[in-house]
């Protein structure tokens, strides 16, 4: 929550008091994925693409 | 002289069936007009494909057709086709919504996108705009500023999403073919949910530009339709480079229309395991099996970390979504849908090491499914872990464990079109009523392959999508 919250004013976001739950529940999934993401050991090498070829 | 097909024959004829009446003059392309504008007025209402039907234009369209044909001019490889588009590609005169409120107040567009001018091209005919989840961040078209779309196989069940209107505009067979985007699934889980046949080409292939974005980074248009030939028809229409959109190919156009009488001869077929063996009803993996064995496919295959690949896509999409509308979030969140406002607002406050992180990732990923292709040209996965769920449905029991409905259904789609690979979903009928679709997935721009299965598969009597 209290990183939510920072975040969101770091960015000039105005989060509803009455939405910060459901906005800190979602965040939460988010970053259930986004530890999966970063837990994973890439070689040094590999960069994000900046032009895409599928 | 062949007669002109009765309304119950028109209803039943596909995009190339139609096309090809047209170009016989046995079917004038305003009677082909008039007849889907008749069955969206009798069924629309039911099922709340359409946010604008085109009438009037349709039809002023469909007499400068039959007048190319009068004058001897080829009036176009899909000439007289009905068609509609998901309500994020522009429209020349309509507002643009992509499902929201907000761009309501938007002043119309000035042209048409490049896909929709494309088949306008090729002779089709354009009858409307459809539903879908707002900005497209949805699977099921629950639409709370313009209400659910209905499936034509079970109206209090969702038609799947975000382009639910064009999935079950072509499944209730109001229109032979619409156009509909997909980032994550959002033309393939419509298409399994309403049993229609749906065509995610590969990134790049076809020019997004005039339509809304959602997550650039995947972002792809494509067909929906009720037959393989009329996924090859549209297809090859709708490829080519454009300067509108920075991710073009400039690889030149590679028809595919007449690769499909060349069989499944010498294609490698692959089901594939791990992730794509787990997490669905038992029919959904069923289902799966009844095409790999009209295929003939015995190997299997592994993605590598398609479960790691599905949550990077989850953060890609909803970073880059979240971005292109945080000036709205910042000043008019309560005019966003509820169902999209809440991850809109998580996604905004992503924190750029997660972002960054899922991109390289999937430089990486991309790399060894690549690998995969090497021994294989088409893997079969299922599309949606289970059939259409009811509208309002919040959790599911699958698999003995009890899962978010929505995000679920994404489950086997999103881990592909997160390296742009082109899949095709080809439908199967199922005892219980409710149709299920079958991924058929190919290496980039190896579209020909999946349309020759999909159109060796429905030949053969396996899959179909009768009107429902």
């Amino acid at each position: 929550m209290l990183y939510a919250e920072r975040a969101a004013a770091a960015i000039g976001l105005p989060l509803d008091p009455a939405r910060k739950a459901a906005v800190a529940q979602q965040l939460g999934v988010m970053l259930t994925a986004a530890a999966l993401v970063l837990e994973f050991p890439l070689p040094d090498e590999v960069e994000a693409a900046p032009v895409f070829e599928p | 002289m062949t007669p002109p097909p009765s309304p119950g024959a028109l209803a039943e004829l596909d995009a190339v069936g139609t096309a090809e009446a047209v170009r016989a003059r046995r079917l004038g392309a305003r009677d082909a007009v008039e007849a889907a504008l008749a069955r969206i007025a009798e069924r629309n209402s039911a099922l709340n494909c359409f946010t604008a039907v085109l009438a009037d234009t349709a039809r002023r369209d469909a007499e400068a057709v039959d007048a190319r044909v009068a004058r001897g001019e080829d009036p176009g490889p899909l000439a007289g086709v009905p068609f509609a588009v998901k309500n994020l590609f522009d429209v020349k005169g309509l507002t643009t919504l992509a499902g929201s409120r907000i761009h309501a107040s938007r002043p119309p567009a000035v042209r048409d996108a490049a896909a929709v001018a494309a088949l306008r091209r090729a002779g089709a005919v354009l009858v409307g705009a459809l539903n879908m989840d707002e900005y497209a961040f949805g699977f099921t078209t629950e639409n709370s500023h313009y209400g659910p779309t209905r499936n034509p196989h079970d109206r209090e069940r969702v038609a799947g999403g975000s382009s639910g209107g064009s999935g079950a505009a072509v499944g209730a067979g109001l229109v032979p073919l619409t156009l509909g985007s997909d980032t994550n699934g959002s033309i393939r889980v419509p298409a399994s949910l309403c049993g229609v046949f749906g065509l995610k080409p590969t990134y790049g292939r076809v020019s997004r530009g005039g339509t809304a974005l959602f997550a650039g980074s995947f972002d792809h248009v494509g067909p929906l339709a009720r037959s393989a030939r009329d996924l090859a028809a549209a297809f090859d229409a709708l490829q080519g480079l454009d300067a509108a959109d920075p991710v073009a190919s400039r690889r030149p156009a590679e028809p595919c229309g007449p690769e499909l009488s060349r069989g499944i001869a010498r294609l490698r077929f692959a089901v594939a395991d791990g992730h794509f063996a787990r997490g669905g009803e038992p029919g959904a993996l069923a289902a799966v099996g009844t095409v790999a064995e009209a295929l003939g496919a015995r190997d299997t295959v592994t993605i590598p970390e398609a479960h790691r690949a599905r949550a990077a896509a989850m953060i890609i999409t909803a970073a880059e979504g979240a971005q292109l509308h945080l000036p709205d979030l910042r000043t008019r969140p309560d005019e966003f849908d509820p169902l999209t406002r809440d991850r809109f607002l998580a996604g905004a406050l992503l924190p750029a090491a997660a972002y960054v992180a899922a991109q390289r990732f999937r430089a990486w990923y991309r790399a060894r499914v690549a690998e995969l292709f090497e021994g294989v040209d088409v893997i079969l996965a299922p599309t949606t872990p289970y059939p259409a769920p009811r509208i309002g449905q919040e959790r599911i029991t699958v698999a003995g464990a009890e899962v978010p409905m929505r995000p679920t259904l994404g489950l086997y789609t999103q881990p592909l079109s997160f390296i742009g690979l082109p899949v095709i979903t080809v439908p199967l009928a199922r005892s219980s009523g409710l149709p299920l679709g079958v991924q058929l997935v190919g290496a980039p721009f190896r579209e020909a392959f999946l349309l020759r299965a999909a159109h060796y598969l429905e030949s053969a009597g396996v899959v179909a999508a009768p009107i429902a």
